[in-house]
């Protein structure tokens, strides 16, 4: 009897000891990220005041170069911001509306100093400053208690699984909505973008589901007399599609098809495959064309392949006009296997709802030799057309340079034909 | 007469497999040129490097560095310079280098750093790694020019750790939300910091992120990294049967995937 309730205080003691240890452990593990909370919450608040007063300090100037730093710290101050506010366990709701507004401001702040609007930066910025300054004074009372001394890590747990409108920022999300929609209103040519994502324009006629299928069919043979489970998109979705989901032997996949005019945004399929090349690059060059073929998509160019274990990925752009331009955002995307050659995968999203091009833009001659420094060679150069920052579609020079040693380094650079504005820089490995 | 036929059969067959040995670690008959991917181009590159015309990583991709090293070997040895590695370039190649494949493969795999230069020994040539901590693998996937290595992992492990049991279309579509996230002004501006934003995704808070993703995880975030996106645009995605927040009911939703609803 002895040794047993001997043994059993042994028990419950190690019992206890290694509880506290795991409570020991959960605490100090705690303290930790409430530190890391703490701290993010003192450098976005910090940042906050920072950027509020670098936009107030850049009302003062008129002098081109004094506004310019200026600008430049704004841009850098709102992506320090953001980089705050995406650590903090806000509301999904309470972190967009913020990373939206603050962006929008350091996005402001680039444009203006790539292209010296400096007045029209004077006329918005000073309504924005004022809300701005609103913003901080309500974050900061937003804010308090998580400085309280309690030391309570239930608060910061809390914040991200509350409902907005009975968190502590409920204020702020109102008024950053509201702010954004009266200081950043969206421009014609974001509105143009986000219609082209949402594809409302179609007028086409509508199809059955059976329709949509037949034109899957007749696109993919090698799908046929499948067995197909097909739903429509959801009622709240910007544009009714069918989606089609199947199964033929090995291979299951899916296909998103619109329901006016039976366009196929994408299809994908999955099967195993060999990964011993069975076919040439050149023939899954002649399959893809094979395939565009019977898809009636005459105005397309090869634009890259990649190869890997087991497919080619291919991408194709739409080809405009006399100069032949390729039209980046109309991009047609293929997955053909390896083994045989068949097409797995097709995305036309972007495709079907074309971009309305300006062909007059005008094209003014570069003189690359002065344009780049010397030692860098220009191998290959065409026309396209594709997005700046601001969402325009523009004519653009596309450049292959690299740099005449050893290392043979390339660069693809994108300048617009007009205004020699350069749009994007990327090192080709 | 039909055991000097045997015999015949015999000779010939051990004559091939004497010559054999010094042909395995030559070319297969695939043309070889940009976009390639795999022992070719590691054996082109290593081929190339051995003359000096390649000094970039021996990684099995054909980018742009093997295809100026080719056309600077074409122009050379007086062959077609178009970059496009056929029968003449690889003969030539052949001819004038040597591959030591079963070194240079030991290398890739150990992760090591190296170079595979004619005229140093090759054990002069292995600058360390290893480990992880020096070259990669061989690049497991050739990935599309504005998306790392770094980002394949990440995005693979999320979707391994979010959608391991969805189908293969979910997992893509698990995917093709992160990059989504990554051209909306609403979230942050790097893969890490979406998958890692707090109480952005269940497998970072539960952990599940740390498993180690399979192959079908890292083909579908390859395929959404080529553009495929099965969530016609969406930016999030919840589970209807355990999902308690008010708010992302109140998104406008797009369609359903398995156990997913992907909205705006």
């Amino acid at each position: 009897m002895k040794s047993a309730i001997y043994l059993l205080s042994i028990a419950v003691l190690a019992l206890g000891l290694y509880s506290y240890e795991v409570r020991q452990e959960n605490t100090n593990l705690q303290q930790t990220v409430h530190a890391q909370y703490t701290n993010a919450l003192t450098n976005a608040s910090e940042r906050l005041t920072n950027l509020q007063e670098a936009i107030s300090q850049s009302l003062l100037f008129q002098d081109q170069v004094a506004l310019e730093a200026q600008l430049d710290n704004i841009w850098r101050m709102s992506n320090e911001f953001r980089s705050s506010i995406s650590s903090l366990p806000l509301s999904t709701e309470v972190a967009n509306d913020w990373l939206r507004y603050v962006g929008n401001i350091g996005e402001e702040a680039k444009y203006v100093a790539d292209n010296g609007d400096f007045e029209e930066w004077h006329k918005k910025m000073g309504k924005i400053n004022e809300n701005l300054k609103a913003l901080s004074d309500e974050w900061t009372v937003a804010t308090t208690r998580f400085y309280e001394n309690d030391g309570d890590f239930k608060k910061w747990a809390s914040v991200a699984t509350q409902e907005t409108k009975e968190s502590p920022f409920k204020n702020v999300s109102a008024n950053l909505k509201s702010y954004t929609e009266t200081d950043f209103p969206l421009t014609a040519s974001e509105s143009d973008w986000k219609k082209k994502q949402e594809l409302q324009n179609l007028t086409d006629k509508e199809l059955t589901k059976e329709q949509a299928i037949d034109k899957l069919e007749l696109l993919i043979p090698g799908i046929k007399d499948a067995t197909y489970t097909v739903t429509k998109s959801k009622e709240t979705a910007p544009y009714p599609f069918y989606h089609i989901q199947f199964v033929k032997g090995s291979r299951i996949g899916y296909a998103d098809i619109t329901v006016k005019g039976g366009h196929i945004l994408s299809f994908l399929s999955e099967r195993p495959v060999q990964e011993h090349t069975g076919i040439t690059q050149q023939q899954i060059k002649d399959r893809v064309y094979q395939f565009l073929g019977r898809a009636g998509y005459k105005d397309l160019q090869l634009v890259e392949m990649r190869e890997n274990h087991e497919a080619w990925h291919i991408s194709l752009a739409r080809v405009v006009g006399k100069d032949k331009a390729l039209v980046y955002p109309d991009g047609v995307q293929l997955k053909v296997s390896k083994d045989s050659g068949e097409l797995l995968g097709f995305n036309a999203m972007e495709y079907v709802q074309k971009e309305t091009v300006d062909e007059s833009q005008p094209v003014n001659p570069i003189d690359w030799e002065t344009f780049f420094r010397p030692g860098t060679i220009v191998e290959e150069e065409r026309l396209i057309y594709t997005e700046n920052d601001a969402f325009q579609l523009r004519k653009c020079y596309e450049v292959i340079a690299r740099f005449d040693n050893k290392l043979n380094e390339t660069f693809r650079v994108v300048v617009d034909t007009d205004n020699h504005d350069v749009i994007k820089v990327e090192y080709m490995p | 007469m039909v055991r000097s036929i045997f015999m015949t059969i015999i000779l010939t067959l051990g004559t091939f497999a004497i010559v054999k040995p010094s042909e395995t670690s030559a070319f297969s008959s695939q043309l070889i040129e940009r976009g390639s991917f795999g022992d070719d181009v590691i054996e082109l590159q290593a081929r190339l490097q051995w003359l000096g015309y390649y000094n970039g990583r021996i990684d099995g991709i054909f980018g742009y560095g093997t295809y100026w090293a080719v056309r600077n070997f074409q122009k050379e040895f007086g062959l077609d310079i178009d970059g496009v590695v056929g029968s003449s370039t690889k003969k030539n190649l052949v001819n004038s280098t040597e591959y030591h494949e079963d070194w240079v493969k030991q290398q890739i795999d150990r992760g090591n750093q190296f170079t595979h230069y004619g005229g140093t020994p090759l054990s002069q040539q292995v600058k360390g790694g290893g480990g992880g901590s020096g070259q990669s693998k061989s690049s497991d996937m050739q990935l599309p020019v504005k998306y790392s290595e770094r980002d394949l992992q990440l995005m693979a492990n999320a979707v391994y750790g979010e959608a391991r049991g969805e189908p293969y279309e979910g997992q893509v579509a698990v995917a093709a939300v992160i990059l989504n996230r990554l051209e909306s002004p609403d979230f942050p501006n790097t893969i890490s910091d979406i998958i890692f934003q707090p109480g952005a995704f269940t497998a970072v808070a539960d952990g599940q992120i740390w498993l180690t993703p399979n192959e079908r995880a890292k083909q579908a975030v390859l395929d959404a990294m080529n553009g495929w996106d099965p969530t016609e645009n969406a930016l999030y995605y919840f589970n209807p049967q355990t999902a308690t927040s008010k708010w992302i009911w109140s998104r406008p939703q797009i369609k359903q995937i398995g156990d997913h609803i992907f909205c705006y």
